[in-house]
């Protein structure tokens, strides 16, 4: 009785200095900082790429700041795992822009959605590492940018592809697809968003098979794909789940062409897969670090000062730099231009912004009033040798 | 001089709050939630609003799994089907969010009842596991009718008006959000003063002896699927109309298992442990959070561990409350007031309720 009196003072104590803890100001903010809040994934389902990607995003504000800022005014970055939750999304949602948090980088395509009519009523520029199609709809959804192109045109992309593939090695009637989408908006977002309906258009015909989250084992879905006849699987989900379909495939000798779409075209696919992604095709809108262009040498820079292996990060931290760079610069143009820091004034600036040059580490973005869909071209790349090597040139959607 | 309160007549005996320092408790807890919003931000208000929806969640839950006795592993579908009807009716009938939450309420009603069928012939984890089903069946549905229901797509709800105010900010849905709950808490609390709140009990505590006296089992099963589903629906319908935007990924067996921590963490079959219980479920995690946040900038060397630590304190904080009380916090609340009941003092005779 008095030991469990005892545990409860303790655990008492422990809540009340926790809440304390909570409760206290978030510390002292200069005056000309410019705050940016951010949700990651970094404990949830796609934490696998999840986690580059919030480094990258922090990795560029540290840069940033080491540099002077944007035009002399520091940049102070909030962020919290949300764990791929809703819920939890929401709350961090009205903490940070309490705060005063001027922009707000998301992550989930289920989050971004929930968060959708929100931010427009509370005018702040929103990206989500969700390439959603609907999100870059100007009209439905005015603060969100799509920093990267879209699953839906990256699918298309995908689709017209392939019919060209097929018929360059003489295949005859349409080519069958096989989809396997993560169980989610995500997954499904570029089949009901355009893809469906592009592949009816150009004679492809496609099956959407869906993963169950979780899932290690995929042979009831490619016992069906092998009975369909299908020469083409497209993956629209993370790394993890996509190398687990893979070696599940290789082993099951599925004689197929494997395509991953943007999340789990990376290096994280070779170092689960292994042999299995020998010769996957990856529709890839941010190079790896492993490229040698203007637009990433800036990263290995900054990684190599901190004394980091570059060849241990994926392209999502291509992304997540690339992303935080792009407000950045609709920032700065707001600044330059004199005016006052808002929501609205950013949003506007970034509506600016015609052909950015990322310097080869994505394709030149281009925002209008009416389009927030920054790019609507990517280059399709091979697996071999443990590499990315280039298969097309910068294919633009259809 | 008295000693103590005595009752002298029936009335006063059976009233809800018997003694004086119960009706003052009661008083000021009103008043705190009355001034709360003024003062708080709109960060403490959507917590506010997300744990006056939680309550109400986890009383019908407690209807269910602590006064009935019958587990459920089905609230996620249950919420699903009363956000989703409450937020379809009003979408593709163009029916007044009133109507449409109440219609709601009712069809998850009827929805329990038939995945209360079962506890015909089931009981304890078998039970358990065909609510289970119910979870997956529900689930699936959703995301595989997008003609009913747009399948995996989020549903965009119509903001709900009253007098030309939009109803969802977080200061107008704390009105409606606590007027609901103390309305639903109020329910419970006299329904287990009726006879058919009795019969419930009788039914979880020994089923043969309940049929032995009289109470047909399987109706009483059927009608606690019924009201806790009534409540549950009602959560979920509340959840449409706060958050605006609705999918499936909001009422996963995640949230029913979130829900059955809440009521066992809480005290199950007490309907203070539901409010207890939603507040720590909703706020503990937020809390853990905004301390992780803190250590950001005292500790950056310690951030990058953080966001396990979080998830394995949440662990680790239930655990502990279920090996040193059992009974939940309201057990705890109890034991607190017995405490002072006697203070300064240590010792007295009898138990104190």
């Amino acid at each position: 009785m008095r030991s469990s009196r005892f545990a409860f003072t303790a655990a008492g104590g422990l809540i009340l200095s926790v809440a304390l803890a909570a409760c206290g100001g978030s510390g002292e903010r200069a005056e000309n900082e410019i705050l940016i809040a951010a949700i990651f994934d970094l404990t949830g389902p796609t934490a696998d790429v999840g986690l580059d990607y919030a480094e990258g995003v922090r990795g560029h504000v540290e840069w940033l700041n080491a540099a002077g800022g944007v035009a002399g005014r520091p940049v102070r970055l909030i962020y919290q795992d949300y764990g791929y939750q809703v819920d939890r999304a929401e709350q961090l949602y009205t903490q940070f822009v309490q705060e005063g948090a001027l922009i707000f980088m998301g992550w989930g395509t289920g989050d971004t959605e929930a968060l959708r009519l929100r931010i427009a009523e509370d005018r702040i520029p929103f990206s989500s590492a969700s390439l959603s199609h609907v999100l870059g709809d100007a009209h439905e959804s005015p603060y969100n940018f799509l920093v990267a192109t879209s699953y839906s045109d990256q699918f298309r992309i995908v689709l017209r592809w392939i019919a060209e593939d097929h018929r360059a090695h003489g295949g005859v009637g349409n080519a069958r697809v096989a989809f396997m989408h993560n169980a989610s908006p995500f997954g499904l977002s570029p089949w009901v968003q355009g893809g469906e309906d592009y592949a009816r258009e150009i004679g492809v015909d496609v099956t959407p098979y869906e993963m169950p989250r979780g899932a290690t084992d995929y042979t009831a879905e490619f016992t069906r794909i092998g009975q369909s006849g299908a020469t083409y699987v497209v993956f629209q989900n993370t790394s993890a789940p996509a190398a687990v379909a893979l070696r599940n495939a290789r082993g099951l000798g599925i004689d197929a062409t494997f395509v991953c779409l943007n999340w789990c075209a990376n290096a994280l696919l070779w170092r689960l897969a292994d042999d299995a992604a020998e010769g996957v095709v990856g529709a890839i809108p941010w190079a790896p670090l492993t490229a040698d262009v203007p637009g990433i040498r800036d990263i290995r820079d900054y990684l190599e000062s901190r004394g980091d292996d570059y060849g241990d990060k994926t392209n999502a931290y291509t992304q997540g730099w690339w992303t935080m760079a792009v407000f950045v610069e609709g920032i700065r143009r707001v600044l330059d231009a004199g005016q006052e820091l808002t929501g609205e004034n950013i949003k506007q600036a970034l509506e600016t912004i015609d052909g950015l040059d990322t310097g080869g580490a994505g394709p030149p973005l281009t925002f209008t009033p009416s389009d927030h869909r920054g790019s609507k071209g990517l280059r399709l790349f091979r697996a071999e040798d443990g590499r990315w090597t280039p298969l097309t040139e910068v294919l633009t959607a259809p | 001089m008295e000693s103590g309160v005595f009752h002298t007549d029936y009335r006063t005996d059976m009233g809800l709050r018997r003694v004086p320092a119960e009706r003052l408790r009661l008083g000021l807890f009103a008043a705190a939630l009355l001034v709360f919003p003024f003062l708080a931000s709109p960060y403490w208000l959507n917590l506010a609003n997300q744990i006056a929806i939680a309550t109400i969640g986890a009383l019908g839950l407690n209807i269910l799994v602590g006064y009935t006795g019958q587990v459920s592993l089905g609230q996620g579908a249950f919420m699903a089907v009363g956000a989703y009807t409450s937020a379809l009716l009003t979408l593709r009938l163009g029916l007044p969010w009133g109507v449409s939450i109440v219609a709601a309420c009712f069809a998850t009603a009827a929805v329990g009842v038939f995945f209360g069928l079962p506890s015909l012939r089931l009981k304890g984890l078998y039970l358990a596991i065909s609510t289970l089903a119910a979870q997956e069946i529900v689930e699936w549905v959703v995301t595989h009718w997008p003609a009913l229901t747009g399948g995996v797509e989020a549903v965009v709800v119509p903001a709900p008006r009253l007098f030309g105010q939009r109803l969802n900010t977080d200061f107008g849905f704390y009105w409606l959000g606590i007027a609901l709950a103390g309305a639903t808490a109020l329910f419970t609390a006299n329904l287990f003063r009726s006879r058919i709140g009795r019969s419930f009990v009788a039914v979880r505590d020994q089923d043969i002896a309940a049929s032995v006296i009289g109470v047909n089992v399987f109706g009483t099963k059927l009608l606690a699927f019924a009201t806790s589903s009534f409540f549950v629906g009602l959560a979920g319908a509340l959840t449409a109309y706060y958050r605006n935007i609705i999918s499936w990924e909001r009422f996963t067996l995640e949230t029913s298992v979130l829900y059955l921590a809440m009521i066992i963490v809480g005290g199950l079959g007490t309907i203070r442990g539901s409010l207890f219980g939603a507040a720590l479920i909703t706020l503990l995690p937020a809390m853990i959070a905004t301390a992780g946040r803190e250590l950001q900038q005292s500790a950056p060397a310690v951030a990058a561990l953080l966001p396990s630590v979080q998830q394995a304190a949440f662990g680790l904080v239930i655990i502990l409350f279920l090996v040193f009380e059992p009974e939940g916090l309201s057990k705890l609340w109890r034991n607190v007031k017995d405490y002072f009941y006697v203070w300064p003092f240590a010792y007295r005779r009898g138990e104190g309720r």
